[in-house]
């Protein structure tokens, strides 16, 4: 074939591609729909998927409808990896939402920086992802440090904790959020009786804990995701241990205190989000996740919610489906979440919007107080 | 200190006890029958999941979930025999482990779309309340499943060493054109050890449903640790599967208490290479005699 027969076909292959942009804008979807997180990726899509019908319910933006392209990057940083490439070159979205886990984020990012697409995390929550100097990369999330600069004074001034276990998973977002907690709280005087970390997908704790309650803390710190930290709190109650649990990542949902039952009971979770947290937009939210799936909204859902609402804004704004202007609009951003205000700093971090700390009775996440997040 | 490492080596053979009793399954199916069982930890997965529906949907008594899924994955088992192992009996062993493969990518994704991506609890009759022995503790719900365990563990071993059928399995696998030759339907002997490694590793599943929990993901970690244990202790060898699973939940919780939970993975794969170097055949392995 000659290469002007080369030409030829791969402009007949993108007249024939084109038209597929035409009557919607894709909006490409990177979340673990498999795997230990599994769980976790699948409420991400649903908040996501229901932003999405609401969008188009009000006419779609810019006169189109706005359509999910879904991909499974299990969390792993190879798969996600190939689901980037494939959206990218393949669907030809013109923006990213993903991926979960932190060190499958940091795995696409360069992938969403040389194709100049830009890539917005609702998840990730590694400090580091952010001091990357990648241009393109949004994180319309908290970090561990923003938690813990948040939280630090309420857990020692309101549960006066002085000495503290704490447990993570073995990943970048365990070991991240344990290292900045320890970090913030030992500088207000707690001392660190035990640090140690465990697999995504342990399911005996037994040793884990026993190291813990030999150490003699007043206090539990736990880092995981709903399987993992369900179970691990199951067995605290197992092994008769009665110091306080408090933990970050998706407790304060209906699923982790279904699956721990009765051991959820007096948990403290940090979340930057809770079905329960009072302001109207909330509520809208929620009335319309319990109607669509039969079950309240997890801080993962808000995050898939929030992150199309964000992308669908900046679209409209920018007033085209084009990567390039989307970042442009994106950095300018001023969106009213279900959690409070998001905007975006030089580094693309987001700030402005409510954490609450909760304390889980009888199936209801109860808050206990609130801080918003400050520009760092 | 003392009471530190009881508590540890208690939590191991707990631990172990259920190695022993998913690899038990992996050993009749590996060693006996030569077939490299990708799917065993599918079938320990459905166990699970079965149980959940049994207890938590249709509201069923622990004990009786427990004897359906007995029932229905032994059934399973056989099915799966009959209709994609026996075809490729007397082609090469690679042939059956690639389609063990895709049957595990297929049992994953079939109940990933029946029982969604949420782990479930198996709902059992006992408390949850620490129960005290000395310095160390223990619950009700783990001692039921140690005992279980320990049960089919000596149940599968009387029935290999003690009944008629037991013995066609051992002359079948030590010589199948022989034991044809006495009358022995060969078939049916291959059709009932596959069935009844699939129970074990569906048992295993049930039980630790109730103390885990059961989700269509957990598949792929069971399998890999029931390899490192039947590697353990030989392949085929029932002592060797019993031994091995202790060995390892024990070593693997004195490393994770003592040294660091975040790399207790680490043991039973740094053993298997270890061994492989060493005893090629496992500890146990007699290459004479097996089972």
């Amino acid at each position: 074939m000659s290469i002007r027969w080369m030409v030829a076909a791969a402009m007949v292959s993108a007249a024939v591609a084109a038209p597929a942009h035409a009557d919607s804008i894709k909006l490409g979807v990177i979340q673990p729909l498999t795997g230990s997180v599994a769980y976790n990726g699948t409420s991400f899509v649903n908040g996501a998927k229901l932003a999405a019908e609401e969008i188009n319910a009000k006419g779609g933006v810019l006169g189109k409808k706005v359509d999910l392209d879904i991909e499974d990057g299990e969390c792993k940083p190879d798969k996600s990896v190939s689901a980037a490439e494939k959206l990218i070159q393949k669907d030809q979205v013109p923006v990213l939402l993903g991926a979960f886990c932190s060190s499958a984020t940091l795995a696409i990012m360069p992938v969403a920086q040389q194709a100049h697409v830009p890539l917005v995390t609702g998840v990730s929550s590694s400090p580091a992802l952010t001091e990357k100097g990648n241009t393109w990369f949004f994180r319309a999330t908290e970090t561990d440090a923003l938690l813990a600069k948040g939280f630090a004074k309420i857990l020692h001034d309101d549960l006066k904790l002085t000495r503290l276990a704490y447990l993570g998973v073995n990943d970048d977002f365990g070991r991240g959020a344990v290292d900045e907690f320890e970090k913030a709280m030992t500088a207000m005087g707690v001392k660190t009786v035990l640090t140690d970390y465990f697999e995504h997908g342990t399911t005996d704790y037994y040793t884990l804990l026993t190291r813990g309650r030999a150490a003699h803390p007043d206090g539990i710190f736990v880092a995981a995701e709903t399987q993992d930290g369900s179970i691990l709190v199951k067995q605290v109650k197992e092994l008769g241990i009665n110091t306080k649990v408090f933990g970050v990542g998706s407790w304060a949902t209906a699923d982790f205190m279904k699956l721990a039952g009765d051991a959820a009971n007096g948990i403290y979770a940090a979340v930057p989000y809770a079905a329960t947290m009072p302001n109207a937009r909330n509520k809208t939210f929620v009335a319309a996740y319990q109607q669509h799936y039969k079950e309240y909204p997890g801080k993962y859902s808000a995050a898939g919610y929030n992150v199309v609402n964000i992308v669908a804004e900046a679209i409209a704004r920018a007033k085209a489906a084009r990567p390039d202007a989307i970042r442009a609009a994106l950095e300018k951003i001023d969106y009213q979440g279900v959690n409070g205000a998001f905007r975006f700093t030089d580094k693309h971090q987001a700030y402005g919007f409510d954490e609450v700390l909760v304390k889980l009775e009888n199936g209801q996440p109860v808050i206990v107080a609130t801080t918003t997040v400050e520009k760092p | 200190m003392l009471d530190l490492a009881l508590q540890f080596t208690v939590n191991g053979l707990v631990v172990g006890a259920f190695y022993a009793l998913s690899a038990l399954g992996l050993t009749l199916i590996l060693g006996l029958m030569e077939v490299v069982n990708f799917a065993h930890g599918e079938f320990y997965m459905m166990g699970g999941i079965i149980a959940y529906y049994l207890t938590g949907v249709l509201g069923l008594d622990f004990f009786a979930s427990l004897a359906i899924v007995v029932l229905v994955m032994g059934a399973f088992g056989w099915v799966v025999d009959r209709l994609l192992i026996r075809p490729l009996r007397s082609k090469d062993t690679l042939s059956t482990a690639l389609v063990t493969i895709g049957l595990s990518i297929f049992l994953v994704n079939t109940f990933l779309l029946l029982a969604g991506t949420a782990p479930h609890k198996v709902a059992t009759p006992f408390p949850t309340a620490p129960l005290l022995l000395g310095p160390v503790v223990i619950n009700e719900t783990r001692l039921f499943a140690v005992a279980v365990a320990a049960v089919a563990i000596l149940g599968t071993h009387l029935l290999i060493h003690r009944t008629r059928l037991g013995g066609a399995m051992r002359a079948t696998f030590q010589n199948k054109e022989a034991a044809a030759l006495v009358g022995i339907d060969v078939e049916r002997i291959y059709g009932f050890t596959f069935a009844l490694g699939t129970t074990m590793a569906a048992v295993s599943g049930a039980l630790l449903g109730s103390i885990y929990v059961a989700q269509p993901t957990v598949g792929g970690l069971v399998s890999l640790k029931a390899f490192v244990v039947v590697i353990l202790g030989g392949m085929g060898s029932f002592a060797g599967a019993v031994i091995g699973g202790l060995i390892l939940g024990v070593a693997e919780s004195l490393w994770g208490g003592f040294v660091s939970s975040g790399y207790q993975d680490v043991i039973g794969f740094a053993f298997v290479i270890l061994l492989l170097l060493v005893r090629p055949y496992g500890l146990f392995h007699i290459r004479s005699e097996r089972v």
